[in-house]
């Protein structure tokens, strides 16, 4: 055979559909993506929680026990507490949020995607929360009298943890990007095909 | 660009181009979970490409670029990254529609398939009618490297055709 008689057979395939898709494939690929999601921010919420909640409670015995911390650290533990309750409002929010979307299978992409977009408000704002944390312990710390290497170190510290948030946000990012490229796929060509 | 924009021209060029990119999906991907994979990282490459897109060059040309690289690019990668799930796991998105599908048409994916990353672009390119300057294009390498290619390809292909009876080529 020559080469235009296999261009015709090539120019064939533009007018036949070579796939269908796997609607239950599709569907399922959708719920391991939501719980993947949903399993990232409940942990995540459930660890900004706890974490926030000990360490004020930490910070305010220290305060407390040792009468040297002055007002930074009252502030500093007061953060702590206000950002553990926001956290946790936010994810009573969030679970009630779920009820409203049903079982099929754009309804679960629709959840995906809201989980997703709230996972990066929320890793937003815990990255933005490093600042005043670290405005106030260095406050506290300065107050205390301590050396400047110290001081350095906690700045350092909250330097990386700044980076790393930023570094974890574009993950989610992603993520939620990914979703919703699905979505379109989903609402266009699956349709079609 | 507004993200509304983005997602009409998405939409616009998946339905309009599904063809091209089902036959680079079908060139560089050989089982079926491979298919899916590559298909999705082509569209998601399609996606964040398209602010850049400034109509230089045909939609076709441009989609092929981006598709091809990114082909080109996920073979490497899967070379390197052999899959612990085994084919049957797993629910596949893309079905392939059997009924179809020429058995001459298959042959000629098989062989294309059976071509290193560089000559698979160049077939796609050269059975969809691309010149030999927008193929040059296309995959930054010179025209008259593209010609030699082309040549040896061809040659390639007729021979193999004579040689497959069962097919009835």
């Amino acid at each position: 055979m020559e080469f235009d008689e296999m261009k015709k057979i090539w120019d064939s395939q533009n007018n036949t559909a070579l796939y269908t898709i796997n609607e239950d494939a599709l569907h399922n690929r959708i719920l391991s993506k939501k719980n993947k999601v949903y399993h990232i921010t409940n942990i995540s919420e459930l660890l900004v929680i706890i974490i926030f909640f000990f360490t004020g409670c930490f910070t305010l015995g220290i305060n407390s026990t040792h009468q040297n911390g002055g007002i930074h650290t009252h502030l500093l533990a007061a953060w702590m507490f206000g950002t553990s309750l926001f956290v946790l409002i936010n994810r009573l929010l969030r679970i009630s949020k779920t009820k409203q979307f049903d079982r099929s299978l754009s309804g679960d992409l629709a959840n995906a995607i809201s989980i997703a977009t709230y996972q990066v408000r929320f890793s937003r704002l815990m990255r933005w929360n490093i600042v005043p944390i670290a405005l106030l312990t260095i406050l506290g710390v300065w107050g205390n009298g301590k050396s400047i290497w110290i001081i350095s170190g906690i700045i350092a510290f909250s330097a990386l943890t700044y980076y790393a948030g930023g570094w974890e946000h574009g993950i989610y990012e992603a993520k939620k990007r990914e979703l919703e490229t699905l979505r379109d796929k989903l609402e266009n060509e699956f349709a079609e095909i | 660009m507004t993200e509304e924009k983005q997602k009409q021209i998405f939409k616009f060029w998946l339905n309009k181009h599904k063809a091209l990119f089902f036959k680079v999906v079908h060139a560089y991907a050989y089982t079926a979970m491979d298919k899916d994979d590559l298909f999705q990282e082509i569209t998601m490459q399609v996606w964040h490409s398209i602010p850049a897109f400034r109509e230089e060059s045909a939609v076709t040309t441009w989609l092929y670029r981006i598709s091809l690289n990114t082909a080109i690019k996920w073979t490497k990668k899967e070379q390197k990254h052999n899959r612990a799930e085994t084919l049957d796991q797993v629910e596949h998105l893309l079905q392939e529609n059997q009924k179809h599908i020429d058995e001459r048409l298959s042959w000629l994916y098989r062989e294309i398939y059976r071509l290193n990353e560089i000559d698979r672009s160049i077939t796609l390119l050269l059975l969809d009618n691309f010149s030999y300057r927008e193929i040059s294009g296309i995959l930054g390498i010179s025209e008259s490297n593209v010609g030699v290619k082309i040549t040896r390809i061809k040659k390639q292909l007729i021979t193999k055709s004579k040689k497959t009876d069962y097919h009835g080529i």
